[in-house]
């Protein structure tokens, strides 16, 4: 399903040099070509624009600018590109963020190269790459919505028993054989939670933008 | 969209150092409006007594005396504000001992009325020599003193002014509202002093949670960075390179952990964070979720938990081994949360279970049980050969 023949391009966003060039090493060495490196968020748009990188690894935390800004001024020209969060551990909220800014994947830095190549590749194939601890913050944020009032997304009982498993450390292939679903199955309800999600946000900022709109006018 | 409009932690610190400033009035020197205040009503009684003293002059048995007095009382009045307004600057008891002289003062000139007034004075219930400016006197002893100063200011005033004019009933007037003025005083100064203290308190938590930020920002773009290079390289490289590499990247998880986690702090009504308390069990083989919220419960509830996770982990790494990864589930219902510990580890088969608990060897599982059904809630085991274990713990929100 994955198709590592073609080769995938890559920008890697990271405000600290040591790091950016390494992650910028590993993978092309291991056959990925990182087109392009930036250190915050206004040089990320800005390049990824120019150089259209399939794939962008991104920090959040970019030495005073928000990788979330960067994903949606990215994500707002180039709705195609796949976003790979690759950040510290910790850093709950602006995950959740990232997420509903459109991001299909989070990586902790502490992940091994192995680990973040396949993460590249499945971003690349259009796959989400979910930790458990994604999970959890992507439970939680249902959860929360789930107390508000209505217009918030929703998830079947089925995607929630999937998210909790996800959460659990249990990997698609255990789901799939504990559920009985097929993998494919596994994968495309944890892909719903994303996009659920994303949606909601994005209505939420047009509703915001018309509001402020009327406000201004 | 709050994650966007988070201060930089620079900014965080130099907002804390201002608001520092600013507080710093209320915090350090909270008596000072009123310390002005009475150097203000001070002014106004002694001019209410030099009028007083200088109509009546004639009737005075030692007018020469009177008028010396007087002076005295002016010249104290002088040189015991310029003591009082500068003593912010000076040793925090140099009030204290000025409000002591200023008592012993304002008694030697209340001890005078005998000497200069004439008898017809003293019959007729002339004021005493200092009049209402002797009161002055006690608030100083309120402000330095608290609550204990003021009363005993007014006593100490009260007496004289009972052996001055040898009649008790004709003063009680007087003695009540001196001892009335010296205990709200005192009562205000102790309550302002002991909120400005918690003030003070709560400004230096800021602080050190500010520089905290600061630090953990200044450890993530160095250290980190680089415990994180040295532990993907030295995985490439195998291995004595790799068990380095090992060594980094633990100690870079429990950096991390410690920088970003901290100590789950205590909210004012006694209540912690559970998912943050939680997210710091994490290692580089225990797996943590949780909402990215906060999910609050009462404190001792929270360690209780928190606990039962440990022993829970802690088991996972006795039995199936130190490496074997684990993980750990928080799912906050609204209602009632729900936590998982979760092993793949070769499981308990049920005979062994069984065994243990007749052979009562199965420590670790009875306490955590007991403690969550102290705390009112459920644990459930889940477990089969091959299966790994998985704890349920269930408990209703508090």
């Amino acid at each position: 399903m994955i198709d590592e023949s073609n080769e995938i391009t890559v920008m890697v966003v990271d405000d600290h040099p040591i790091w950016r060039e390494g992650v910028a090493r590993d993978l092309t060495e291991r056959g990925v070509r990182v087109v392009a490196t930036a250190a915050d968020a206004e040089a990320a748009v800005r390049i990824a624009v120019a150089t259209r990188p399939q794939v962008v690894l991104m920090d959040l935390d970019l030495g005073g600018t928000s990788g979330v800004r960067a994903i949606e001024g990215i994500l707002g020209r180039l709705p195609g590109t796949a976003v790979l969060v690759l950040s510290a551990s910790g850093e709950h909220v602006d995950v959740l963020e990232a997420v509903k800014a459109g991001a299909t994947g989070y990586l902790v830095k502490s992940a091994g190269v192995e680990e973040l190549l396949a993460a590249v590749r499945r971003t690349a194939a259009g796959f989400p790459v979910f930790t458990p601890g994604l999970a959890g913050l992507v439970l939680g944020e249902y959860r929360r919505l789930a107390e508000a009032p209505s217009g918030a997304p929703v998830l079947s009982a089925r995607e929630t028993e999937v998210l909790r498993l996800v959460a659990k450390g249990l990997t698609a292939r255990q789901i799939a054989e504990r559920l009985v679903i097929s993998h494919r199955t596994v994968e495309s309800h944890v892909q719903n939670t994303l996009r659920k999600l994303q949606l909601h946000n994005r209505a939420q900022l047009v509703r915001y933008a018309i509001e402020q709109g009327l406000a201004d006018g | 969209m709050s994650a966007h409009d988070r201060d930089p932690p620079g900014l965080v610190l130099q907002r804390a150092i201002h608001g520092r400033q600013a507080v710093t009035e209320v915090v350090d020197r909270p008596l000072e409006p009123l310390w002005r205040g009475l150097l203000v009503y001070r002014g106004l009684t002694l001019v209410s007594a030099v009028v007083v003293v200088l109509l009546t002059l004639d009737e005075f048995a030692a007018p020469g005396g009177a008028v010396v007095v007087l002076v005295v009382m002016t010249a104290w009045t002088a040189l015991s504000a310029y003591g009082y307004l500068g003593g912010a600057a000076g040793p925090p008891d140099r009030r204290g001992r000025l409000a002591v002289a200023d008592l012993a003062v304002t008694v030697a000139v209340v001890a005078t009325t005998p000497l200069v007034q004439s008898p017809a004075q003293v019959a007729a219930d002339a004021p005493v020599s200092g009049s209402y400016w002797a009161s002055g006197a006690v608030l100083a002893c309120a402000l330095a003193f608290g609550l204990p100063g003021g009363l005993a200011g007014a006593l100490v005033l009260s007496v004289a002014l009972v052996a001055v004019s040898a009649r008790l009933e004709a003063e009680l007037g007087d003695i009540q509202l001196l001892v009335l003025a010296g205990l709200t005083i005192g009562f205000a100064a102790t309550v302002l002093r002991r909120s400005a203290e918690r003030v003070r308190h709560a400004v230096a938590e800021a602080a050190a949670a500010a520089e905290r930020e600061r630090l953990a920002r200044a450890v993530h773009d160095g250290v980190l960075q680089v415990l994180a290079h040295v532990r993907r390289r030295g995985t490439d490289l195998g291995g004595e390179a790799g068990r380095l590499a090992t060594l980094a990247g633990e100690q870079e998880v429990a950096l991390r952990t410690l920088l970003t986690v901290g100590p789950a702090a205590v909210d004012a009504s006694g209540r912690r964070d559970l998912a943050a308390a939680l997210r710091a069990l994490a290692t580089t083989r225990v797996t943590v979720a949780t909402p990215g919220y906060p999910v609050d419960l009462p404190a001792a509830c929270v360690d209780e938990l928190v606990a039962v996770v440990a022993a829970a982990l802690a088991n996972v790494a006795m039995h199936v081994g130190p490496e074997a990864p684990a993980w750990v589930l928080l799912d906050d219902l609204g209602d009632r949360v729900e936590m998982s510990v979760r092993d793949e580890g070769p499981g308990i088969p049920e005979r062994r279970l069984a065994e243990a608990e007749a052979e009562g060897r199965l420590g670790v599982a009875k306490s955590m049980r007991g403690r969550v059904s102290d705390l009112g809630g459920t644990i459930e085991l889940d477990t089969g050969p091959g299966q790994g274990t998985e704890w349920t713990i269930g408990l209703a929100r508090p």
